[in-house]
């Protein structure tokens, strides 16, 4: 399997400066069951990395037990876009999967992003419109219960759903066209953590 | 005693079936993999004659379909008359205080105890 890596340092229109960590992996190279492991591998790496700032940047947090909360929600949410990007994305086009970590004084965000055809871009955005117009808390309790009566329409969706409603996070979609391949498109997650004002739920 | 292992994890039943421990990191890839665990689980609720009991409290890491894998035990748990059941967990685990709460949810009498 071939993965890039790249790190830098952004600033947003905003002004705000941005570290950032970004992992790329190829699509086509390996099968799925000899990478899954790698989806671990790599939500660690960014939940480790995400510790490099806490000491660095005093705007994030400097409470250990809350820094092993963030550290534990990349990690989570890292993984769990790994997953979703390794069993969704389309394995017929070179479009990349794509992993990155982004930290401002405020906001940690996670986003991943691989290609998908029209018909799963549908389905997803399906699922995204549940999202947002049900409280996450009752259409996770609602999934789980129809995933042990088997008639859950997708699996997928309680990743999402357990970011949301465990780990405070907010939730934002893109889906975009693919200049060279026509009929594909790139869809792009993104959960942002707000460290300061976490509201994970850990009450 | 009964058990299941894989490189990052340990599974393990005592001799009475009633209690189950679990160990490491769980990142099975979907509901079919994770079949084998919920199969071993849910021998603990046949004739049980002591609480059930999950001792998740060296239980790191667990992706969501394993936690769907817990939430259709629990449910299965709950539907079944007479089943006491208790998860064991550690509040030094961030998951076990953020998502066990949801299993709560499906079954309010489930007992958590945070050590």
């Amino acid at each position: 399997m071939t993965a890039g890596q790249t790190t830098g340092h952004i600033e947003h229109e905003s002004g705000e400066k941005c570290e950032y960590l970004a992992l790329s992996f190829s699509p086509l190279s390996a099968p799925i069951r000899s990478r899954w492991r790698n989806n671990g591998l790599s939500a660690d790496f960014l939940g480790d990395y995400v510790t490099t700032f806490f000491s660095a940047n005093g705007d994030v947090t400097d409470r250990p037990a809350h820094q092993k909360e963030i550290k534990h929600a990349v990690t989570y949410i890292a993984n769990e876009f790994l997953e979703n990007a390794m069993k969704y994305h389309e394995r017929d086009v070179d479009i990349p999967i794509g992993i990155r970590l982004e930290l401002t004084g405020s906001q940690i965000t996670i986003s991943a992003s691989n290609g998908v055809g029209t018909e799963q871009s549908e389905r997803y955005k399906a699922f995204v419109g549940r999202i947002l117009s049900h409280d996450p808390g009752d259409l996770l309790l609602r999934q789980l219960e129809e995933s042990a009566a088997g008639t859950a329409p997708v699996e997928s969706g309680l990743g999402l759903l357990t970011m949301i409603t465990d780990y405070g996070a907010r939730l934002d979609w893109q889906f975009d066209g693919h200049p060279r391949y026509p009929g594909f498109l790139v869809v792009t997650t993104s959960a942002v953590l707000f460290p300061e004002t976490d509201t994970g739920a850990a009450e | 005693m009964k058990a299941i292992t894989g490189e990052s994890y340990e599974i393990r039943m005592d001799d009475n079936h009633s209690t189950v421990f679990f160990k490491g990191a769980l990142r099975l890839s979907g509901v079919a993999d994770y079949l084998p665990i919920l199969d071993l689980l849910k021998e603990t609720l046949v004739n049980p004659t002591n609480p059930v009991v999950l001792d998740l409290k060296e239980l790191d890491f667990l992706n969501s379909s394993g936690i769907t894998m817990l939430s259709r035990f629990v449910i299965e748990a709950r539907d079944q008359a007479g089943i006491n059941l208790f998860f064991i967990a550690s509040e030094s685990i961030v998951w076990h205080a953020r998502s066990l709460k949801n299993l709560q949810r499906l079954m309010p009498a489930l007992v958590i105890h945070l050590t």
